[in-house]
């Protein structure tokens, strides 16, 4: 909108509030003004505004402005100084220690050492939780042989074995087909050795391996 | 007509003055920071404590205000008034503890009836007070800031950042819910029913 050109009563509306707090363009006031004069909502809506005005007015009076008390936007503004400075202190000292290429060398050297030696003794990734066949689990306190039997392995067959050899099915087999056997009497570290040597003497065992649960 | 005296936001003078303390703020002078604190303390209290639920919160909000003002003097960038630009902080915190003291959406929710009974001289300082905290912190923010503090509607855009016609249409539904609460708050549309009844 250019100066001079007439304006629309929405245009005019829309600014009425400005034209009552004083606050347009010369050239804005004199176009609402000049469309007031011709249109008589704009005329009762400025009228309206002059006693919204006066009433707010006498509403702005009432309120007591305390006296400014700058104590404590003076206290945050210490500490924030006191905070740039610190940092600031800090910067200029690092600048300064980096004006010498020595010192420079020294400190990314230095950096370098700390970075080694972290990674030399950051702990290794703590041992996997998992389960071998030779892992005693819930059994008591024994000794013991986990054994993986052939499949096609018949039960009597697998009860003549395990008798000729004293021992006794105490768990499995499990998915995978691993069955622990027990010894039905006591027996040295050297007569379970030779047991599971005889057992991997039989084709119908495909593995055999001692194994303790406790303080065997 | 003259210009609201109560905060008198951009005269020229006021401007010059006020922009050589804001330069010296940016140079951490605290003499001139206490100075503008003390030019800035009674207008935007008004405008704080209008906005907010009581005097106490205001002076928070206040020292909000003034800490960002100083902290912030440097990214003054002089393409608006620093009244625009400080009163531009006041708005955004009034803002923040209005959301904060759940008063955002007052009003929003109510039907204005552009049809009402039209205000009248029986307008009164109390029924302001209460018809005002009937409206949206949006649309009150136009009106606190049109008629308490005497900003023109680009000012109130950079202040509220937002584009001046977003500021027309604010005062614009502000006016006609003020319109249809204040002689409802007055009790003069009941007396007009009656009458017409």
């Amino acid at each position: 909108m250019t100066r001079g050109d007439a304006m629309s009563h929405e245009q005019a509306r829309d600014l009425l509030p400005w034209l009552v707090n004083d606050s347009l363009k010369a050239d804005e006031r004199d176009r609402v003004d000049e469309h007031a004069k011709s249109c008589v909502i704009c005329r009762r809506e400025l009228a309206e505004l002059g006693n919204l005005r006066a009433s707010i007015a006498q509403y702005d009076d009432p309120i007591a402005v305390p006296a400014p008390d700058m104590r404590r936007i003076n206290a945050r503004i210490d500490a924030l100084i006191e905070k740039e400075t610190r940092l600031q202190r800090l910067l200029s000292g690092l600048r300064e220690f980096m004006a010498s290429p020595w010192r420079i060398a020294f400190a990314a050297q230095t950096a370098l050492l700390l970075i080694l030696g972290t990674a030399m003794l950051w702990p290794q990734d703590a041992p996997v939780d998992y389960i071998t066949l030779t892992s005693p689990q819930t059994l008591p306190d024994g000794a013991y042989i986990r054994v993986v039997f052939d499949p096609t392995l018949g039960g009597p067959e697998l009860s003549d074995l395990l008798d000729a050899m004293h021992l006794t099915l105490v768990e499995g087999p499990s998915d995978r087909g691993v069955a622990t056997l027990g010894f039905t009497a006591a027996a040295s570290v050297a007569e379970r050795h030779d047991v599971v040597a005889n057992l991997l003497t039989n084709p119908a065992v495909l593995f055999a391996v001692p194994v303790t649960s406790g303080a065997q | 007509m003259t210009r609201m005296q109560a905060d008198n936001p951009a005269s020229p003078t006021a401007t010059a003055s006020e922009l050589v303390l804001l330069e010296a703020v940016r140079r951490r002078d605290r003499r001139a920071f206490a100075e503008l604190y003390r030019l800035y303390h009674p207008r935007l209290h008004g405008y704080l404590r209008r906005m907010l639920a009581n005097a106490a919160t205001a002076e928070e909000v206040l020292d909000d205000v003034m800490f960002v003002v100083w902290k912030d003097a440097r990214k003054f960038r002089g393409d608006a008034a620093v009244s625009s630009w400080i009163f531009g902080i006041a708005y955004r915190q009034a803002m923040t503890a209005l959301r904060r003291e759940g008063r955002y959406q007052a009003g929003l929710d109510r039907g204005a009836d552009a049809e009402a009974v039209p205000a009248s001289a029986a307008q009164d300082s109390e029924l302001i007070r209460t018809a005002l905290k009937e409206l949206s912190a949006d649309h009150r923010q136009v009106v606190e800031l049109t008629y308490f503090c005497g900003f023109s509607y680009r000012e109130i855009a950079i202040i509220a950042r937002c584009p001046v016609n977003t500021v027309k249409t604010r005062m614009f539904h502000a006016r006609r819910r003020l319109k249809y609460l204040l002689p409802l708050l007055a009790g003069t549309d009941k007396e007009q029913n009656r009458d017409q009844g």
